[in-house]
């Protein structure tokens, strides 16, 4: 149970009948009150997650109800659960502060303080105007550490919404570097002002702006977002409305691949031209936060030549990126061949014993970059960067598996026969891809691997934008989603990623071949075999030489794909592997090449 | 047990010494890395997390450049020691390394133009990657070296993904004693309980790291000694050389990461006269296609192994660790247990008081909790078969002339009615079912299936025909075929 799938339902009922809701107000409360303080404590999340969604819809009369006895029983349920849901519940705690329809604290001063300050001790000052940028006693670490995850996911997602805005980007480069800065510990001080600024910046950016609509979850082959940071919050940054935003990692990369925070210096940059219509809003943010680097830069704690982590990790999914990936792949093997080659050794029993050689540069020199959360060592290269962010996405995912299946018993799986270990696919999960490509795959492994290749080349599809309509946001016609747009640095245009243009309207790629896939299905069923052979084709086919769909069909077939879609985020991915599968498995075709680089994107 | 608050030690360690721990029965203990860095037998330590080890875990924590750890909990010994094989450990692997780098350039066709070092071997000039047949007497540490091989090679950064097998069945590796298996090893692996000595096989719970989820591939012999039966031995031996074969066929990148081979101390040393390790050697060798031999520290053993493979094998003496402890017999019957034990419900370890957050082997504890089924099912349900007969006399104790009535390698029914089937509390090797196709079926198939999962007798109800087994899943064993073999395993 997720938050993003259970916010937008409830938002619509509550908002859709406040009326009939508040008669049985009393009584809802009570109930609210039994439920949250008798689930166990994996159920106690969601139950806040409900209660916050009642309050901040219906705010009369139900938050002034629920303040009557949030405060032991928010308390009592944080000290009760585990240590990640407590990073959601702070989280949660945070939006409080701003949460009520004035912009102010939901249940109140009082309350909020007293919650605050049960959680993060004295420090958790009083929110009210004289007391608030002056915190009395020790502030923890982790306050401000949740502070900051906090203020990130607003700005990840006020760039979501604007993802022209410069602004917002550099905010979002500057607190991740904050974040590292603060994990690797900092003075009392030093916390204090970071504290300061950062309530600063969010009392002067625009409340968070409501949910966006139930949002398709990314298929899961599609890379999840990893943040930087993930390694120490693992899940925590699912922002609290919970989309993972797998476009946003693009546009960070790009901009941080841009902009290189160089302390001082970086003023020119970091105050860049703005495009967004809100810009004018933040300017004094960006300045605060622009004053606290500096300030940390004086004071030493931040080196001023700090590059950001992710500077070159950039991800394309063109075909001469990959290349050129490859060629890298090669080029560091030769380097390790080389280094490895020149330490002088013979495998006989005499050398093996008296020689000394220098094993340290081989196992931890040549590998700087280490998985904080594992202990696993990678390059420093770009390559070896890419290596560690898809190793991040790994226990990203894993955590993220970990928590969904909280409760449910786990048991020893069978042991594999002859055929499933000799094609062991259970490389290719780990997320290290191959490039060899001369692996015959069994049949399972070939199916996910034609779904992930569609999948991938779908992605891959981009419609140029119109000159001028830049900042216009379109939306698909089929999910009624916007498109997202994004600067392609090769051909130096804006495009719509994942897009597809059918008889002058654009669609995702992705919503456009399901309505494809569909059609042909049930084509299939009542027509002969050829039909369904069709399918087989790669998209790119499926796309080019299908007749495209005449508009009114396209209206209907929007009809039946809304009905007979389920809300559950995984069925598109699930319906798309079993049409794979049924499409794969009798044909059973050679694998090109470029599925390997597609499924080691 | 409750201690009300576990007290914590630093230990600041020099270059290349490690701290050595040896942990009672019930006791755990929590080791977390506050500066430098670490390796628990090749696998590196993250730094500022806490590591468990149980379950009589005898280890030590190694540095390269020196560390400082701190340690919870009470081991029964614990010293630090500058005395440590390591270094030759390491030139080992940049041996190694370098048949791995050769073959895979090979592989690819490329030049070797930058290889100055070629040296006149015979195996290297075939550019052969590395596999090894690991050779010792008992407590000489021979998993251990297994797993620091495997743990440098998998850390390399190389994408390597040697294969490791497993030999002995007095200690089941991953899986239980009494099995051989083979499985390809992603990630580096951890040690944290000698239920594990080599990383843990798949469940279907969630891991961070892959080598403790691993895939083997896995044969029942069903008794710790090989001389009990080494023709089945030599048999399995085969067929799982034979997969790994194909396995390398369909995999260059696999092959070219070479395989490590950890045996039995009864490969090293004959205990009795009728003796045929040399035999079961000989088809490791042939089999898994070795090209270096390593004795640990045993000098006898290395001029037998010079004398029968010197000509065609690079056969090298390594240096036995001063660390390793000599284990007594009822030690190893509770590894026995602890590993069953460990494959049924997974590790239970509970950390030492005051330490939170910790991790076995990097994964969450509450991922590590299995739960097994128990089910009863009809006596038809299942078939049962003993390879070969129960007790065996020597071929030389028979008349002269007469001919054996049940041969060692022909798979006798055992119907659980009968009094003295010896089914109650034995472990069973339920085996992957046949050949689909009639046409490609044979007569000794069975000699030749790999292992599904192990089922425990719990209970037997002659009467009404059923029994009660254990089993890890709640996958259905209805129709499926069962070996038994000489173990037996009660829950304690």
């Amino acid at each position: 149970m997720t938050r993003h799938r259970l916010a937008p339902q409830l938002r619509k009922f509550s908002l859709s009948s406040p009326h009939s809701l508040s008669i049985h107000g009393s009584m809802t409360n009570i109930s609210f009150f039994v439920h949250c303080s008798q689930v166990p404590p994996w159920m106690k999340l969601p139950s806040f997650y409900l209660l916050d969604a009642i309050s901040k819809n219906v705010y009369e009369p139900y938050a002034r109800l629920f303040a009557a006895f949030v405060i032991p029983l928010f308390l009592e349920s944080y000290h009760l659960v585990d240590p990640q849901t407590r990073s959601k519940m702070e989280e949660m705690l945070l939006t409080w502060r701003t949460g009520s329809p004035t912009g102010k604290e939901l249940f109140g001063v009082a309350p909020q303080a007293s919650i605050e300050r049960g959680i993060w001790g004295s420090s958790g000052n009083s929110n009210a105007s004289g007391g608030f940028h002056a915190p009395v006693g020790r502030i923890t670490k982790a306050q401000v550490l949740s502070e900051l995850e906090f203020t990130l996911g607003q700005k990840e997602r006020a760039l979501q919404t604007n993802p022209y805005d410069e602004t917002a980007r550099n905010h979002i480069n500057i607190l991740h570097q904050l974040r590292k800065l603060v994990e690797a510990g900092v003075s009392q001080e030093e916390l204090q002002q970071i504290l300061t600024q950062l309530r600063s910046l969010l009392r002067s950016v625009a409340p968070p702006p409501p949910p966006p609509p139930a949002v398709p979850a990314p298929q899961p082959w599609s890379a999840p977002p990893t943040y930087p940071g993930s390694t120490q919050m693992p899940a925590a940054p699912a922002a609290p409305y919970g989309q993972p935003p797998s476009h946003l990692r693009t546009y960070s990369a790009a901009s941080l691949g841009d902009v290189k925070v160089e302390g001082p210096s970086s003023a020119a940059s970091l105050s860049l031209p703005m495009t967004s219509t809100d810009a004018v809003a933040s300017i004094p943010s960006v300045n605060s936060i622009q004053n606290l680097l500096s300030t940390l830069v004086k004071a030493g704690v931040v080196s001023a030549t700090a590059t950001p982590p992710e500077a070159g990790s950039s991800r394309q999914h063109t075909p001469t990126a990959k290349t050129e990936e490859i060629d890298l792949a090669k080029e560091s093997a030769r380097t390790y061949r080389k280094a490895l080659l020149a330490q002088k050794i013979k495998l006989t029993t005499s050398d093996i014993t008296k020689k000394r050689l220098d094993v340290v540069s081989l196992l931890y020199n040549q590998l700087p970059s280490q998985c904080k959360q594992c202990g696993i060592r990678f390059a420093g290269s770009a390559l070896g960067k890419k290596a560690l962010q898809d190793h991040l996405d790994v226990h990203f995912r894993q955590n993220r598996k970990a928590n969904q299946n909280i409760g449910r018993g786990h048991s020893r799986s069978w042991f594999v026969g002859t055929d499933d270990w000799i094609t062991d696919a259970s490389h290719d999960i780990k997320g290290k891809g191959r490039e060899d490509g001369a692996r015959p795959l069994n049949s399972k492994a070939a199916a996910a691997a034609e779904v992930a290749q569609r999948e991938a080349e779908l992605r891959a599809q981009y419609v140029v934008v119109p000159p001028g309509d830049e900042a216009k946001t379109i939306s698909c016609p089929i999910c009624k989603e916007s498109l997202k747009s994004e600067f392609l640095e090769d051909d130096e245009d804006w495009v719509w990623k994942n897009a597809v243009m059918k008889d002058g309207r654009v669609y995702h790629a992705t919503c456009h071949a399901e309505a494809l896939a569909s059609t042909s299905s049930l084509a299939a069923k009542l027509r002969s075999d050829l039909v369904g052979r069709s399918r087989s084709a790669t998209p790119d086919g499926l796309s080019t030489t299908r007749s495209t769909p005449p508009r009114a069909a396209g209206s209907s077939l929007k009809h039946d794909i809304r009905n007979s879609k389920s809300p559950s985020p995984d069925s598109i991915s699930n319906s798309l592997k079993r049409k794979a599968d049924a499409s794969v498995a009798p044909t059973d075709e050679e694998t090109p090449p470029s599925k390997k680089i597609a499924l080691s994107a | 047990m409750d201690q009300p608050a576990a007290e914590s030690r630093k230990w600041t360690l020099e270059p290349e010494t490690e701290y050595r721990f040896e942990l009672d029965p019930g006791t755990s203990l929590a080791v977390k890395l506050l500066r430098g860095q670490a390796e628990v037998f090749g696998a590196e330590l993250a730094e500022a997390k806490p590591y468990l080890f149980g379950c009589e875990c005898k280890a030590a924590i190694f540095t390269w450049q020196g560390c400082t750890i701190e340690v919870t909990g009470r081991p029964s010994t614990e010293y630090v020691s500058d005395e440590t094989p390591m270094s030759a450990y390491a030139n080992l692997h940049i041996a190694l390394e370098q048949m791995r780098v050769r073959a895979l350039s090979a592989l690819n066709g490329s030049s070797d133009e930058d290889d100055e070092n070629r040296d006149e071997n015979p195996s290297s000039r075939r550019a052969e990657p590395p596999r090894v047949l690991i050779v010792g007497p008992e407590h000489s540490g021979k998993t251990t070296i297994a797993k620091i091989l495997t743990n440098y090679a998998v850390r390399a950064g190389q994408g390597w993904s040697p294969l490791l097998v497993n030999m002995d069945t007095t200690e089941g590796g991953w899986v239980v004693p009494g099995t051989i298996s083979a499985a390809p090893v992603h990630s580096p692996i951890a040690t944290y309980s000698p239920a594990n000595p080599l990383g843990s096989a798949a469940t279907s719970a969630p891991m961070v790291l892959s080598s403790n989820a691993l895939v083997p591939l896995v044969y029942w012999y069903g008794h710790p000694s090989i001389n009990r039966n080494h023709l089945l031995m030599e048999r399995l031996v085969r067929t799982l050389g034979h997969h790994v074969d194909y396995k390398w066929d369909a995999d260059p990148e696999c092959r070219v990461s070479g395989l490590i081979v950890d045996t039995p101390a009864s490969f090293a040393s004959s205990s009795s006269a009728v003796d045929h390790r040399h035999q079961v050697i000989k088809s490791c060798v042939e089999s898994f296609k070795i090209n270096v031999i390593l004795v640990v520290g045993h000098e006898k053993l290395y001029v037998e192994m010079q004398r029968l493979y010197g000509t065609q094998l690079n056969i090298i003496k390594i240096p036995k660790s001063g660390g390793v402890v000599e284990l007594d017999f009822s030690y190893r019957e509770r590894v026995f247990n602890y590993q069953l034990h460990t494959y049924m419900y997974g590790q239970v370890i509970t950390a030492p008081p005051g330490v939170a957050d910790a991790t076995l082997g990097g994964e969450a504890l509450t991922d590590l909790v299995l739960a097994p089924s128990s089910t009863v099912i009809k006596f038809d349900d299942l078939t049962i078969y003993r390879i070969g007969a129960e007790t065996m006399a020597p071929t030389s104790a028979l008349p002269i002339g007469a001919p054996r009535v049940v041969s060692e390698m022909q798979p006798v029914l055992v119907d659980p009615s009968q009094p003295g089937s010896g089914l109650l509390n034995a472990v069973l090797a339920l085996l992957q079912p046949f050949n689909p196709d009639e046409n490609e079926r044979y007569d000794e198939e069975l000699l030749d299936l790999p292992v599904m999962g192990f089922l425990v007798v719990t209970s037997i109800d002659v009467p009404n025909r059923k029994m009660t087994i254990l089993a890890p899943n709640q996958g259905s064993v209805v129709g499926r075929t069962a070996l038994i073999g000489s173990f037996e395993w009660q829950e304690q």
